[in-house]
């Protein structure tokens, strides 16, 4: 469960945020709308403590985001985002070198599980064996998700994840999204194909925001 | 062989009167480097000067605490006309950025000359010295190339970060794949310098001995010995500047300090 309460931020004098509060409850799910500059990117990173309101709570679990838990607390949620340069060297040297994390150890490697994702996501095998540095955007997007997926979280914070994938990809990541009932889903985009699906809405605006 | 004979006064103005060429060339195209040139020469001379009395006076007395106290002093300037090269903020870097380069030149300059050179006095100004000045003058900058790119490209490509957090990496396992790509930003064009050591290019310390009158031979070996402790000097360096400045560079969150570069 992930809750805001009050918060408020500035930058340069002007309210990205003004006393906004809304909850999304485990398994539920919330689209976050507004232009390039509304705050889009700065919400979903204060839910991970990469980013801070000047007022007001940011909760997960019931838990006020603070110092003795923030570590924690990441490892409930996964965030990918757009267009992101994730590592160098072979794909599956990456997935391994991310499952060998002291905090991810209680996961083993499982080739067939990763094969599995990676169809689902109409990923060639053979993108294991290739470079990180020589995958299309497209390719990189997939995979980035595919390793948040093998760590099993409960949220997942999805920040303009389709925006740059033609309409195909667009369709299969968003449904593979909404089949995951159990999953709390934070999903910022612009994109129509979202917008179809009727999650609950946050529209940021130019002067402060509205739910 | 002979040592290398004397150059007057008047011979030297003669290299003096090759800059006539830079600068009517500079006159001619309207680069605007001529006052800059000047500086520049007229600094490298009266620097040279004062080194050539500081050295005749070094090597008169040939006295260890000296020696070593004048190695100090080139490291600090050393680092200080680096970190100007660079965007590191001096406050955050410049303490850190000294002790590694002390512990990493040091600790090569004494395995040169003991182990290496099996010199009976390791403090002689010969070797503390001059070999001091060849390692250092070759292994800063690399050194300043690795720190200045692990941080920025911990900001440039903060995503990468953030995501490598949110995937359950602590700090360092964070930070490894940065400190892996700094190393190399350091170290291969050293390498590739290496490769071609000797046909492109007749390195200083060589030229100096032949020029001193030692056999080229043992100018060689010397060549060979200085490259690899410049090397790992640089290495040692790196790895120990990044773990010096690494806790205080970034908060409890994790998140890198917007303070780490100076503002231009």
């Amino acid at each position: 469960m992930i809750e805001l309460q009050n918060i408020t931020k500035k930058i340069d004098d002007k309210y990205l945020y003004h006393d906004l509060s809304l909850m999304v409850p485990a398994g539920g799910r919330l689209l976050i709308k507004g232009e390039s500059g509304s705050g889009k990117t700065t919400l979903l990173r204060m839910l991970l403590g990469f980013d801070f309101p000047d007022e007001g709570k940011v909760m997960i679990d019931g838990k006020k985001l603070g110092l003795e838990n923030v570590w924690l607390l990441r490892r409930q949620m996964a965030y990918v985002s757009q267009e992101m340069q994730i590592g160098r060297g072979k794909a599956e040297s990456f997935i391994r070198e991310v499952l060998a994390f002291k905090n991810n150890r209680y996961l083993s490697y499982d080739r067939s599980k990763v094969l599995t994702l990676m169809d689902d996501f109409h990923l060639a095998k053979s993108t294991l064996d290739k470079r990180l540095e020589d995958l299309s955007g497209g390719e990189l997007q997939r995979l980035a998700i595919i390793v948040t997926l093998l760590l099993e979280r409960k949220i997942y914070l999805l920040d303009e994840i389709t925006s740059a994938l033609d309409q195909h990809l667009k369709e299969l990541i968003v449904h593979y999204f909404c089949s995951l009932d159990d999953k709390t889903l934070v999903i910022s985009s612009h994109d129509a194909i979202w917008h179809d699906q009727n999650f609950p809405t946050l529209n940021l605006g130019k002067n402060g925001s509205s739910s | 062989m002979e040592a290398a004979p004397d150059i007057s006064v008047l011979r030297l103005m003669a290299a003096f009167g090759l800059l006539l060429v830079p600068v009517a060339l500079s006159v001619f195209l309207k680069m605007g480097i001529v006052r800059q040139l000047f500086v520049s020469a007229g600094r490298m001379t009266g620097q040279l000067f004062l080194v050539s009395i500081v050295l005749v006076y070094l090597f008169r007395w040939d006295n260890p605490w000296l020696n070593i106290a004048w190695v100090i002093v080139m490291i600090f300037f050393a680092c200080f006309s680096a970190m100007i090269n660079s965007k590191l903020s001096f406050r955050h870097f410049f303490g850190p950025v000294f002790l590694s380069y002390f512990l990493g030149a040091g600790l090569l300059l004494v395995f040169f000359n003991r182990v290496i050179v099996n010199y009976e006095n390791i403090f002689t100004a010969r070797l503390m010295v001059v070999v001091g000045g060849m390692l250092l003058g070759n292994s800063l900058n690399s050194t300043i190339i690795g720190i200045s790119h692990f941080y920025e490209s911990i900001k440039k490509d903060n995503k990468r970060y953030l995501y490598l957090l949110s995937l359950g990496a602590n700090q360092s396992e964070a930070l490894l794949p940065f400190f892996r790509d700094a190393f190399l930003a350091a170290l291969k064009p050293f390498m590739a310098n290496m490769a071609t050591m000797g046909l492109v290019s007749l390195p200083g310390m060589m030229t100096g001995q032949i020029l001193g009158g030692a056999n080229p031979e043992t100018a060689i070996k010397y060549q060979i010995a200085i490259v690899l402790a410049i090397f790992t000097a640089v290495t040692i360096s790196v790895a120990l500047a990044v773990y010096f400045t690494a806790r205080r560079a970034f908060n409890a969150w994790g998140i890198i300090r917007e303070d780490l570069f100076r503002k231009r």
